[in-house]
């Protein structure tokens, strides 16, 4: 089954590039600010004391 | 001669154990998600031989889109493939994200544990990286000099590339720290790498990070190529960012190679990379090498400027650099914040954090906003706070999701990750002993080089493989 795969794929780069519509623009702040508050109060306020992390490069 | 770009990064992620109840801490749980990775999903090849002292058979492998997991310093870690376009390194970059999100899910683990692609714990102090690679001709002026001009842009590129964070972690100057030193109360700081940077050139990669690693290790014919790998960095959220970040330290180098950098010295550039993240009025202020004052955006417009005279128009990448680069400098100059959310990480972070004090009526001093500072960077989409963000707006993305799920399963065409990938699947099928690099593929006791990244290899590597005698 791997086989099927093999070079078939459409080139990544640019084909599927996202169309550019003229220059980032400011998001819809105010009807998406209520969406993100009600993730952002979902989140465990002590979650971060269980984030024990080493040390890496 | 100047080669096109090809570059690549590396992350290190951190492991956020939800339910203490799982009983196993995050450096075994990594153990358990690599094997799941590469015998469940059957992601890729696991390692036979000793890589490394730290690399023993096991700890990780390449994968089906030529990229590789491993375990590095109780972290699990992920490199793509070598990418020559900007969208294909944004693309391969998320695919690490969503392969490793993929896997808590399919072991039933995603309620009890998320990954978080940040870069520092707020508990331990600790750090980890965020490595970017860029390969570059052996004629590159890989000299103080040459590398000098690279300083002022990497130390003030955090303006627009830094991820963000609160608080801050003092590293001693010295050995010894005497006396009960006062230090100033930063809130919040517009990069989480800033604060571990402790020199400006150096060859390892723990403890005396620098702002320019000077190890040679090429990972393709050194006679031809080097690698430069740097380590001062954020990871990125934003797909934006991340590309604005990959394509402007990209285009830099091509400027160094050319001659045709702008000369600018930095007084102090480790002092320099610390006061730009933690100004609290962002004016970012910083002194030259001649001790004139300037401001870390027009030390960034200076690189700008030069890069519009001499590399404007050269292809598609160059271009959209150039005017993201431009808009994104503006922005941050007119301080229109909003402007940059989804764009620009650390802006984004501090938005959603000074909109949740605001309305819960918080102190920065509040542990709740250091766990949503973590949540920012979960990779989790249906609690992270990046992806809420790019819900809500899509002119954040460089990419699309399906070309994420493509790269999940498929390398880069352009790359000799495509000849590496044909062979890990080819492994994959036949019972074979292999060993498989960057630079090569050895299987049965016979070896096949891929020195040139440039090279796809596609036809060699299958005559390799199908006219050996390991393969009758």
């Amino acid at each position: 089954m791997m086989m099927q795969f093999e070079r078939r794929e459409r080139p990544l780069d640019p084909v599927e590039k996202p169309r550019d519509t003229g220059g980032p623009k400011k998001p819809d702040t105010d009807t998406s600010r209520d969406k993100l508050l009600k993730r952002m109060r979902k989140v465990d306020p002590k979650q971060s004391e269980r984030y024990r992390q080493r040390t890496g490069e | 001669m100047r080669p096109g770009h090809l570059f690549g990064l590396e992350t290190e992620y951190g492991l956020l154990i939800h339910n203490p109840k799982i009983g196993i801490p995050p450096e075994m749980l990594v153990h358990q998600i690599r094997d799941y990775l590469f015998e469940e999903q059957k992601a890729g090849l696991i390692d036979l031989h000793h890589r490394a002292h730290d690399e023993p058979p096991g700890n990780g492998g390449f994968l089906l889109n030529g990229g590789r997991f491993y375990i590095d310093m109780g972290h699990i870690e992920y490199a793509t493939p070598e990418c020559t376009g900007l969208s294909e390194v944004v693309a391969f970059d998320r695919a690490g994200d969503m392969l490793l999100n993929q896997t808590l899910e399919k072991m039933g683990l995603s309620e009890d544990a998320s990954f978080i692609k940040n870069n520092v714990d707020y508990e331990t102090g600790a750090t980890f990286g965020s490595h970017e690679n860029y390969l570059v001709s052996r004629d590159f002026p890989f000299t103080e000099e040459g590398l000098g001009h690279l300083v002022p842009f990497l130390v003030t590129r955090q303006i627009y590339a830094g991820a963000g964070r609160l608080g801050a972690n003092f590293v001693p100057d010295g050995f010894v720290v005497l006396g009960d030193p006062e230090f100033p109360e930063i809130p919040f700081q517009i990069s989480q790498r800033a604060d571990h940077i402790v020199s400006d050139f150096y060859q390892w990669v723990q403890f005396n990070r620098s702002i320019i690693n000077t190890r040679d290790e090429p990972l393709a014919d050194p006679g031809r190529y080097r690698r430069i790998h740097l380590l001062l960095g954020d990871s990125n959220l934003s797909e934006y960012a991340t590309a604005l970040k990959v394509g402007t330290t990209a285009v830099v180098l091509d400027l160094i190679h050319d001659g045709v950098a702008p000369d600018i010295s930095l007084l102090d550039p480790v002092t320099a990379l610390k006061v730009i993240s933690r100004d609290p009025d962002r004016r970012w202020e910083i002194r030259l090498e001649n001790d004139k004052p300037a401001t870390a955006i027009s030390v960034q417009r200076n690189y700008l400027e030069a890069a519009k005279k001499y590399l404007a128009g050269k292809d598609q990448d160059t271009d959209w650099i150039l005017q993201a680069w431009e808009e994104t400098l503006n922005d941050l100059e007119t301080g229109e914040m909003e402007k940059l959310i989804g764009r620009v990480d650390w802006a984004s972070k501090l938005w959603l954090l000074e909109n949740f004090m605001a309305e819960e009526k918080l102190k920065w001093d509040d542990p709740w906003l250091k766990s949503l500072d973590l949540e920012y960077h979960n990779l989790n989409p249906e609690r992270g706070l990046y992806f809420g963000l790019e819900e809500e707006d899509k002119n954040c993305r460089r990419t699309t999701s399906a070309c994420i799920q493509q790269a999940m399963q498929m390398p880069p065409i352009h790359t000799r990750a495509a000849g590496r990938a044909m062979l890990i699947r080819k492994l994959m099928q036949h019972s074979l002993p292999y060993m498989v690099n960057w630079t090569s593929v050895y299987i049965g006791g016979e070896s096949f080089s891929m020195v040139d990244p440039f090279k796809t290899y596609l036809k060699d590597a299958k005559g390799f493989f199908e006219n050996n005698e390991f393969i009758s």
